[in-house]
């Protein structure tokens, strides 16, 4: 993994490290004072930020398990970015892989397979319907010139609609309705396609996801810095014209870059599906999918800077619930310190690249 | 018109320039006087460009000074540059192709209210008062090369420059329009500015220059009056070796062997287009009815003033465009519907016409440009063996004298003449190598690089290869064809054999006379 970052001397390392470090610590700080402007308390806030993101075995297993998600969508976001191609409907493939994973999930033959494949076989589910649906984008934009950024996008809100209307239909995933109270949710997976435990500890949710997580991380990053694969990615990306003159199959290319960014975000639905929530409700995908996008975007393209942007965003997000439930903190207040958050990230990006780049 | 009124406008001392481990100049001591055309003259990578870029405040010297208008000179960006009275025109034009020419001119030199018409009037006084026309309302995407080109020159006229200076203004010129830019360039140097002029066509020197400067290898080996320059002697200073005509130098290049006698039975053809047609988007016909069969080891010259269904033609036979009408066949393969890739499987080879937009990725290594179409040969387990496809270029680029530091460096950081060394190297080792389709591809290349382009092209005739020659330059033409077809308005017009004497006739024949 030959990361940018790593092959820097150490000072200009040092900036690159400051200079995002002294942005989010700032963006945080004026994070404070906006709650503080908001008549809460500070103190209070700061406590049920670290309580929800640190404070207990549960806290760090869930913001972990919320990194693996925005992990695997900003890996796809990376791969498909590599052949210039935009995926902005990480929240539609969550939403078509965790359909596919209830689905496979309820159907009682595959909770009876041995050996693991109860959880393997909604996984794969999941992947293939979320690769399908990003597919279906590449060969929009192949056959029609249908920008990829508008597709993905709507086929996002189409694939949100879709989890509305499975859950809303008995036909479908909804649960028997007994009673006029009957929320329109799937049945919960039975327990053998739950994501095993990662740790022995009962009370950490902490779940395989990571490890599926960091394996697939290693493998996109040996496919973008050394197969061959990675590099007509990249020739595609650069001149689509020069690349097919050379014999690069352009349209089958593009297909699969979507395909793989969908199959990232509908393993990421499916895992979030299996690992956490284990029943479908509408909003389940609450999100994840942008924030994988913002995660992909900030990354530069580089493995190591999604999964650090994922780990980031997770303990962020868990401790931004805790501070809306604990401290009675506006959820908007939470949503607009990590957009001042992502400002911040992306503006020091760039100003480190002045600060280095200058001759 | 004297070049040696007082101080200099311009003087160079010792300048130097370092890129990494690559001296691309080295102590330059160059002097340019108010009122003269300085050319600069030298192969692809000697420097010339980079010579340029420092005057012009995009490169920073390592070493040396300068001095401009009486004052010390080291500017620190173009902007700058512009300030103190220098302009440049830039081998690759910066003007929005969708927006009028008024428009482009406007960017970045107006600010407030648009008058347009204003500034219309004041582009039409430029252009008039330098003996030349320019259409300030006409979109720029719709004119030809040489309209774009004054355009630019107006816009670096429009800040009432000191100096001009024009980075191989003549390369991307079709034949008839490099006169009148000359004579441009000519009056611009007549009303008290100074140009300097970056080429590496001789002719144009004798015409225009009132000095000419010689770099090789990032060092002056020459720098006189043109008044009593000999000729032989510029070019051998440029090349470091005699002087050859160019067609002595291509005849040479054969090795004195017969074309091919056709292998002992010709086994059928090397490339056959059968009544090509081609509409473009609009309806209009861009190609109409292209028959030519090319046997092995042939080598067939297509002649026409550009835009007569050349470029349509090329992205065709690459496989990149699907004809309206007719088939194309490369060996016993019909090709037409095909695309890129299959073209490539049947053994057809392209050095494609626009290099940067369809022969390489700039972006990426030259080693990876070399093998962009062979990558499956360097690949275990879907992983690319980037040794092994290094040490593979290092030799082609050995074989095929591309020069650069070594095969990881950026395709762009390679000069024209090298890039195109690079493109034809990987065309012509594709296996198997049936039909090579070549066009323009000695366009902006300097006299040695034209020598091996078509040494390389003349051997794999040799070796049974069917060649298709597009080329506007028929000197070049007459000399590595056998025989030559003319285009003319997207038809085949005529066929002549490719002989000095038939010059006039295939020039007639261009011009769509006699068909």
């Amino acid at each position: 993994m030959s990361d940018l970052a790593l092959r820097l001397p150490d000072r200009r390392r040092l900036v690159g490290l400051a200079v995002p470090f002294v942005a989010v610590v700032g963006s945080m700080l004026v994070g404070l004072l906006l709650i503080a402007a908001s008549g809460k308390s500070v103190p209070d806030a700061i406590e049920a930020f670290l309580d929800g993101a640190f404070g207990t075995s549960f806290a760090i297993g869930a913001s972990i398990n919320r990194a693996v998600a925005l992990a695997l969508v900003g890996l796809g976001f990376i791969l498909a970015f590599r052949a210039n191609l935009t995926n902005v409907g990480g929240e539609g493939q969550i939403a078509v892989g965790g359909i596919a994973a209830t689905a496979l999930g309820l159907w009682s033959p595959v909770a009876d397979l041995p050996l693991g494949l109860a959880v393997l076989v909604p996984l794969l589910g999941g992947t293939l319907a979320g690769a399908f649906w990003g597919g279906i984008a590449g060969v929009m934009k192949v056959r029609f010139g249908t920008n990829e950024v508008i597709s993905t996008l709507l086929l996002g809100f189409i694939a949100l609609l879709m989890v509305y209307w499975c859950v809303q239909s008995t036909a479908l995933l909804r649960q028997p309705q007994t009673s006029s109270a009957t929320l329109p949710e799937s049945l919960p997976v039975p327990g053998p396609v739950k994501l095993p435990g990662l740790t022995g500890d009962p009370e950490s949710p902490l779940h395989i996801g990571l490890v599926i997580c960091l394996v697939l991380a290693l493998a996109t990053a040996v496919v973008l810095q050394r197969s061959t694969f990675g590099l007509r990615l990249r020739a595609i990306g650069l001149n689509e014209l020069a690349a097919r003159r050379a014999g690069m199959p352009g349209g089958i290319l593009l297909v699969v870059a979507l395909a793989l960014a969908g199959a990232f975000g509908g393993l990421a639905g499916a895992i979030m599906l299996q690992g956490e929530q284990y029943y479908l409700k509408t909003g389940f995908s609450s999100g994840y999918g942008f924030d994988g996008l913002v995660v992909g975007l900030l990354s530069r393209g580089s493995t190591l800077g999604v999964l650090a942007g994922a780990l980031f965003f997770g303990f962020l997000r868990s401790g931004g619930i805790s501070m809306e439930i604990m401290a009675g903190v506006p959820a908007a207040l939470t949503l607009v310190i990590q957009g001042l958050i992502v400002i911040a990230v992306a503006g020091s990006v760039i100003l480190v690249e002045r600060l280095q780049g200058g001759r | 018109m004297d070049g040696s009124t007082g101080s200099p406008l311009l003087s160079l001392q010792g300048l130097g320039k370092r890129f990494g481990t690559l001296q691309a100049l080295e102590g330059i001591d160059l002097e340019v006087a108010a009122g003269s055309v300085l050319c600069l003259l030298g192969e692809n990578g000697a420097g010339k460009s980079t010579l340029c870029n420092l005057i012009f405040g995009v490169y920073e010297p390592s070493a040396g000074t300068m001095t401009f208008d009486g004052a010390p000179w080291s500017p620190r960006s173009p902007a700058e540059a512009l300030d103190r009275g220098i302009a440049m025109v830039h081998q690759h034009f910066s003007l929005v192709p969708r927006m009028t020419v008024v428009e482009n001119l406007m960017l970045g030199q107006v600010s407030g209210m648009l008058k347009r018409h204003e500034f219309g009037a004041r582009i039409r006084d430029i252009a008039e008062s330098f003996g030349f026309t320019l259409d300030p309302d006409a979109v720029v995407g719709e004119l030809s090369v040489g309209e774009r080109q004054r355009a630019e020159i107006v816009k670096c006229l429009m800040r009432d420059p000191k100096l001009l200076v024009l980075d191989e203004p003549t390369a991307v010129l079709p034949p008839g329009e490099i006169g009148a830019l000359l004579d441009i360039c000519r009056r611009v140097a007549d009303s008290g500015r100074a140009v300097i002029m970056v080429t590496h066509k001789l002719a144009e020197i004798a015409r225009v220059a009132d000095r000419v400067a010689v770099l090789r290898t990032g060092r002056k080996v020459a720098d006189e009056s043109m008044k009593g320059a000999d000729m032989g002697a510029l070019v051998h200073a440029m090349v470091g070796r005699e002087l050859r005509p160019l067609d002595v130098a291509l005849a040479e290049a054969d090795d004195g062997a017969p074309p091919a006698a056709p292998a002992a039975e010709p086994r059928g053809f090397a490339l056959v287009c059968d009544g090509l047609t081609v509409h473009d988007r609009h309806g209009a016909v861009r190609l109409d009815n292209f028959t030519l069969e090319i046997r092995p080891g042939e080598i067939v010259g297509l002649a026409g003033v550009e835009g007569n269904g050349q470029s349509e033609l090329g992205m065709v036979l690459a496989g990149l465009q699907r004809p309206t009408e007719g088939r194309f066949y490369i060996g016993n393969a019909e090709l037409t519907h095909a695309g890129a890739a299959a073209v490539t499987a049947a053994g057809g080879g392209i050095v494609p016409e626009d290099r940067h937009a369809v022969a390489c990725v700039t972006a990426l290594s030259v080693a990876e440009n070399m093998y962009l179409n062979k990558l499956p040969q360097f690949t275990r387990w879907g992983l690319l063996q980037r040794r092994a496809l290094n040490a593979a270029a290092a030799v082609q680029m050995k074989t095929f004298d591309v020069r650069a530091a070594n095969p990881e460096v950026a395709f762009s950081g390679l000069s024209g003449g090298n890039q195109q060394k690079a493109v034809l190297a990987r065309e012509l080792t594709l296996d198997p190598l049936v039909a090579l389709v070549a066009a323009q591809p000695t366009r902006g290349l300097d006299v040695s690089a034209v020598e091996a382009v078509y040494r390389q092209i003349r051997a794999a005739a040799r070796r049974g290869v069917g060649v298709l020659l597009i080329s506007s330059e028929l000197d070049e033409l007459i000399a590595v064809a056998d025989r030559i077809a003319v285009l003319y308005r997207g038809r085949l017009v005529g066929e002549r054999p490719a002989q000095p004497a038939e010059r006039p006739a295939i020039g007639a024949l261009m011009s769509g006379q006699g068909a």
